[in-house]
C-alpha cells in the first residue's frame, strides 16, 4: 500500500470547550500547503500565500517539505524554506498560526495533526475610557505629590545647614523675594540670618553686623564679621534705642482691631513686633524704580522700613506699661516736656556731677567759673574797649560778640570746648614776665606750677636761673614774683577775676575747679550751622540769631543756663508756613535719631549705598 | 377610523436639578459673597497697611488661613465621594460646594499672595493651586456640556455595537480575502491587524488618525493592479466595501473616544495637581515658619 496523509485537524476555540477534529485521508505521496481553497491542507491565515508550500514522502518514514511562494516556514522554531523531516522523531512545523504535528501513520504513511488556535480577543466598552490607555491618574498623583515633598520640604528642611558650603542651597526656593540691594550677599545663606528654624529673626543676627559700641576693639569686630561675611557695604552701626526689654515692655499694641489681633497673634507665637526684622523688611516686592531712576538698580538698595511704633505710640502713657520710668511722655510734638538739660552740680572731682533739671525751674549751674555773659557783650563797656584796643589783627577790633570766644566745630554743628588761653588769654593775659621778644606765662590750670613761678607760699622762690638763660624781667606795672607772695592769685591778680579763690590755713591758694559743659542736651541735636538756627548762609524770613535764643546780653552770673527752652523752637518747628516762613516740621526724629541717641536721623534718608562701599570707605570718601 | 378615545398619559413632572444649581445657587451666592468681602477688606486695609501687602500682614494671614483650609477640605471630596451617606449633607451638595467655593479661591488666594511673585515654594503652590482649578473648571464645562454631545454622537448605536461591528468586519474581511493573492491578503491583514481603535491621550484628544491602517489599507487596495480572475476582482470589491464601513464606524467610535477624553481627561490633570499641591502647599506654609 502506497504512502499517504492521514490528516487530523483540530481546531481550539478560543471561548473553551472541546476542540473540534476533522479527520480525512488524503491518498498520494504529495500534498500542497496554502491558502487556496483547492489547497492539500487548507491554512486559513491570511499571511499564508495561496500556494505556500508543499510536501512530500522522501523515503521511509521521511518527509520533504518545500517553501514554492518563497516564505519561509518553522521547524523546530527555525525559519526554513526546505526541511527533510523524520517522521518517526515527531516533529512539528509550523505555518503562522497553524501548527503541523507529525507522526508516524499505518503503512508507511503519516499522520498529519494540524492545529489551529483561534485568537479571538473582544475588545471591551472600557476602550472608550481614557483610563485603560494613560498612566494612571493615582500613581502620578502619588509621584508629584511626595516629590515636591521631599524637595521642597524635606531636603531644606534636613540638608540646609549641611549644604550651606556648597553649590546648591536648597533652602533658597524658600525665599519670598528677592533681598535688597545691601543684604544681597546673603541670598544664598539663609542661617545667617534665619539661625534657628521655626524661630523668627532674632535681632543678635542683625547685631552680629550692625551694633555700635563705644570700645573700638568691639566695633572692628563687628565691621570685620560683615567684611569677611562678603558684605561689599559697610554696615550702618546702631546703637540700641533702650534696654530691648524696657522697649518691649513700653511699646503698645498698635491701632486698628486687625493690628492689634496680628501683633497679639505674634507675640504670643514668638514671632515678637518689636525685633529689627519687624520695622526692617526683607524678601518684599521691590518698588520698581521711577521713571528716569537708574534701570541697573532695581533693586531697592536697603530694606523696605516700616514702622511699626512710631515714636507718640510708645512715648505715651509709658508709666501705664513701664510701671517706673524717669521719661516723661510726649504724645505730640506739641506736648514735648519743657527741657532738662544736663545741668552741671559740681565742677569738682575728676568728673563732673550733672542733673537734669526742668528749664522752667530755673537751674543753676556750678561749673566753678566766674564769667559775666552781660559785661563781655556790653558794646559800650570796658570789655568792648579793650577788644577794640587790641585790634582786627588779633582777631577783635570790635566790642565782643559769641563767636569771640564760641568758635564752631569741624561740623558747624556745635561749638569747639571754651579754651581759656585762646579764648580768653587775650585780655586775661596769664603772662608773668618777658624774656627778650618771648612773653614767659603762667601754665593755666596747673596752681602748683604756678605757685613755684610766683614764688609764694612755703615752697619760695629762687632767683636762680639756668646758665644761659635770660633773667626775667618783671612786666611793667607788676612786682617781681617774689615780692608779692602768690600775687596771681590774690585781687588784681590774673586767676582772681575768673575764678574762685580760698585760702588754706597754712596760707596756700585753692583754685575751684573749672568745668564747662559740652552739651546740655546730649539726647537731642540741635544743629547751629542751620541758617535758621544762626548757622551760617541766608536764613529764611523769622530766623533766629544767637541773641535770639540765648539771652547772653543779660546775664550777670555764670551759673545762668542760658539754653532757650522749647517754646523757642516752637517759634517755627510745627508751624504752618503762613505763620512764619521759617516753618519746619515738628517730627520727633528731626531731633532725636532712634537707633543714635544725641544725634538727628538723617535727612531725607541714609548716605546712598554705594558711599558705604568699602573702597569708598579706605579711599576716604566715607560719609560724614 | 379615527382614533377618537385615545389615553390620557399622565407624566410625573420632575426637573433634574444638577449640582451646579445645586438650592438654588446657594454656594454660588456664598462664594461670591466670601469673594466679595475679601476684596472689600483687602482694597480697604491694604492701602493703610505699612508694609506692601503680602501673605504676612494680618489679612494676608486670614486670606491663608482660609484658602488652605478651603484646599484641604477641597481634596477632601475625593474621600467624600467614595463614603455612602444620606441626609443634607449630600454628594451633590459637596460638589456644589467644591465647585463654587473652589472657583473662590482664584480670588481668596490670588489676595493672599498680594500680588507677590517669584521663583519659589510659594508661587509654585500658588501656580498648582490655579492648574487645579482650571483643570476643574474644565472638568464642569465638560459634565456641562459633553453628554449630550456623546448621546448626540452615538445616536442609537451603543458602544457594544461599535465594538462589535467591527470585529464582524473584520471576521468579513478575513473571510474575503481568502481568495485573494499575498498583495490582496497583505491590506485585509493590515486593516484587521494593524487598525488602532484608541491610541494615546494625545490621539484621542485630537482625535488624530490620520495615519489610520484601515485608511491606508483601503487607499492601497484602490492603486492594486486589476485582478487576474473575477473570484478575485469580486473579492476586491467586496473588501473595499467592507473597508469603506470600517472606516464609518470607526470614524464614529474615534469620535465618542475623542468626547469621553475631554471628559475624562481633565481629571488627569486635577488630581495630580491636587496631590502636587498639597505638598506645595505644606511645603509653602512650614517653610514660611521654618524661615520666619
Amino acid at each position: 500500500m502506497a504512502q499517504e496523509f492521514h490528516l487530523k485537524l483540530i481546531t481550539e476555540r478560543a471561548g473553551g470547550g472541546d476542540p473540534i477534529v476533522r479527520e480525512r485521508q488524503l491518498p498520494g505521496p504529495e500534498l500542497s500547503i496554502g491558502r487556496a481553497a483547492d489547497s492539500g491542507i487548507v491554512l486559513t491565515d491570511l499571511t499564508i500565500d495561496p500556494q505556500h508550500a508543499k510536501m512530500r514522502f522522501s523515503g521511509p518514514g521521511r518527509i520533504t517539505l518545500e517553501s514554492v511562494s518563497g516564505r519561509p516556514f518553522l521547524v523546530g522554531g527555525r525559519p526554513v524554506q526546505r526541511a527533510d523531516i523524520d517522521v518517526a522523531s515527531r516533529p512539528q512545523v509550523e505555518f503562522a498560526s497553524y501548527r503541523l504535528a507529525f507522526e508516524p501513520g499505518p503503512d508507511g504513511g503519516a499522520v498529519v495533526t494540524v492545529t489551529h488556535a483561534e485568537h479571538e480577543s473582544h475588545a471591551t466598552p472600557k476602550v472608550f475610557s481614557l483610563q485603560s490607555k494613560v498612566f494612571g491618574r493615582r500613581k502620578m498623583a502619588w509621584v508629584f505629590g511626595s516629590g515636591i515633598f521631599v524637595i521642597c520640604l524635606l531636603i531644606p528642611l534636613l540638608f540646609a545647614g549641611l549644604l550651606s558650603q556648597s553649590k546648591i542651597h536648597p533652602d533658597q526656593q524658600w525665599s519670598t523675594g528677592p533681598l535688597s540691594k545691601s543684604h544681597a550677599f546673603l541670598e544664598t545663606d539663609c542661617k545667617s540670618c534665619h539661625a534657628k528654624s521655626f524661630v523668627a529673626v532674632r535681632d543678635e543676627s542683625c547685631k552680629s553686623c550692625h551694633q555700635a559700641s563705644h570700645d573700638p576693639a568691639a566695633q572692628a569686630k563687628v565691621l570685620a564679621k560683615a567684611r569677611d561675611g562678603g558684605s561689599p557695604y559697610r554696615p550702618t552701626l546702631i546703637f540700641d534705642h533702650a534696654d530691648p526689654k524696657k522697649l518691649s515692655q513700653s511699646a503698645p499694641l498698635p491701632d486698628g482691631f486687625g493690628a492689634k489681633v496680628t501683633t497679639i497673634v505674634q507675640r504670643t507665637l514668638g514671632h515678637p513686633t518689636d525685633r529689627c526684622a519687624s520695622c526692617h523688611i526683607e524678601h518684599t516686592k521691590v518698588t520698581p524704580p521711577a521713571k528716569g531712576g537708574d534701570p541697573k538698580a532695581p533693586l531697592a538698595d536697603k530694606p523696605k522700613m516700616v514702622v511699626v511704633n512710631d515714636c507718640e505710640s510708645c512715648h505715651s502713657k509709658l508709666k501705664t506699661r513701664l510701671g517706673k520710668t524717669e521719661l516723661i511722655d510726649t504724645p505730640d510734638w506739641n506736648r514735648h516736656p519743657a527741657f532738662r538739660p544736663l545741668i552741671m552740680t559740681s565742677a569738682e572731682g575728676v568728673k563732673p556731677t550733672f542733673q537734669r533739671m526742668a528749664l522752667t525751674g530755673a537751674p543753676q549751674e556750678r561749673n566753678g567759673l566766674i564769667f559775666p555773659h552781660r559785661m563781655h557783650l556790653d558794646p559800650l563797656g570796658g570789655v568792648a574797649k579793650q577788644a577794640i584796643g587790641l585790634g582786627a589783627a588779633r582777631g577783635y577790633g570790635a566790642a565782643l560778640e559769641c563767636e569771640s570766644c564760641h568758635r564752631p566745630d569741624a561740623t558747624g554743628r556745635s561749638f569747639q570746648p571754651i579754651q581759656m588761653e585762646k579764648d580768653c588769654g587775650s585780655c586775661h593775659s596769664l603772662a608773668y614776665a618777658r624774656v627778650g621778644s618771648e612773653l614767659r606765662l603762667y601754665p593755666h590750670g596747673e596752681v602748683e606750677k604756678t605757685m613755684m613761678i610766683a614764688g609764694g607760699g612755703s615752697m619760695g622762690g629762687s632767683n636762680r636761673v639756668r646758665p644761659g638763660t635770660a633773667r626775667p624781667t618783671p612786666l611793667p606795672g607788676t612786682a617781681p614774683p617774689s615780692a608779692v607772695s602768690g600775687s596771681p592769685f590774690r585781687p588784681g591778680g590774673a586767676c582772681f577775676d575768673c575764678h574762685t579763690i580760698t585760702w588754706t590755713p597754712e596760707g596756700r591758694p585753692s583754685v575751684q575747679a573749672v568745668k564747662l559743659t559740652t552739651s546740655y542736651m546730649p539726647r537731642g541735636a540741635f544743629d547751629h550751622a542751620t541758617p535758621e538756627h544762626g548757622g551760617p548762609g541766608q536764613s529764611k524770613a523769622g530766623g533766629y540769631k544767637c541773641a535770639d535764643c540765648h539771652k547772653a546780653a543779660v546775664s550777670d552770673r555764670t551759673s545762668d543756663v542760658l539754653v532757650p527752652d522749647i517754646a523757642k523752637c516752637n517759634a517755627c518747628h510745627g508751624q504752618p508756613k503762613t505763620k512764619t516762613a521759617a516753618a519746619s516740621d515738628g517730627e520727633c526724629a528731626t531731633c532725636h535719631s532712634f537707633h543714635a541717641p544725641g544725634k538727628a536721623t538723617p535727612k531725607p534718608g541714609h548716605p546712598p549705598l554705594e558711599t558705604l562701599r568699602w573702597s569708598q570707605i579706605t579711599a576716604g570718601k566715607a560719609p560724614g | 377610523m379615527t382614533h377618537a378615545g385615545g389615553h390620557t398619559e399622565r407624566v410625573k413632572q420632575r426637573t433634574h436639578e444638577g449640582f451646579l444649581r445645586h438650592k438654588h445657587f446657594m454656594f454660588a451666592q456664598i462664594a461670591t459673597a466670601l469673594c466679595v468681602v475679601a476684596v472689600g477688606v483687602y482694597f480697604f486695609t491694604a492701602a493703610s497697611l505699612d508694609e506692601p501687602p503680602s501673605g504676612g500682614s494680618w489679612i494676608g494671614y486670614i486670606l491663608g488661613t482660609i484658602s488652605a483650609g478651603l484646599i484641604v477640605w477641597l481634596a477632601c471630596l475625593g474621600i467624600r465621594k467614595r463614603v455612602i451617606t444620606s441626609g443634607h449633607y449630600s454628594l451633590k451638595a459637596w460638589v456644589s460646594a467644591h465647585v463654587y467655593l473652589g472657583l473662590s479661591l482664584t480670588v481668596l488666594a490670588t489676595l493672599h499672595t498680594g500680588f507677590q511673585f517669584g521663583w519659589n515654594i510659594h508661587t509654585l503652590a500658588y501656580v498648582l493651586m490655579m492648574l487645579v482649578i482650571v483643570s476643574g473648571a474644565l472638568g464642569i464645562w465638560a459634565y456641562a456640556t459633553l453628554p449630550q454631545r456623546l448621546h448626540g454622537n452615538r445616536g442609537e448605536t451603543t458602544r457594544k455595537q461599535m465594538l462589535e461591528s467591527i470585529e464582524s468586519l473584520d471576521r468579513q474581511m478575513h473571510d474575503v480575502a481568502q481568495p485573494l493573492d499575498r498583495a490582496g491578503a497583505e491590506l485585509a491583514r493590515m486593516s484587521i491587524e494593524d487598525t488602532e481603535l484608541g491610541g494615546g491621550f494625545w490621539t484621542r484628544l485630537t482625535n488624530g488618525y490620520g495615519n489610520c491602517a484601515n485608511r491606508r489599507a483601503a487607499a492601497r487596495l484602490r492603486a492594486l493592479p486589476p485582478a487576474s480572475n473575477p473570484a478575485q476582482a469580486e473579492a476586491l470589491t467586496k473588501l473595499e466595501q467592507l473597508m469603506q464601513q470600517k472606516a464609518e464606524v470607526l470614524a464614529l467610535a474615534r469620535r465618542q473616544m475623542q468626547i469621553t477624553a475631554f471628559l475624562e481627561g481633565w481629571l488627569f490633570v486635577h488630581i495630580p495637581a491636587t496631590f502636587a499641591l498639597l505638598a506645595a502647599l505644606t511645603a509653602h506654609i512650614a517653610s514660611v515658619f521654618a524661615y520666619w
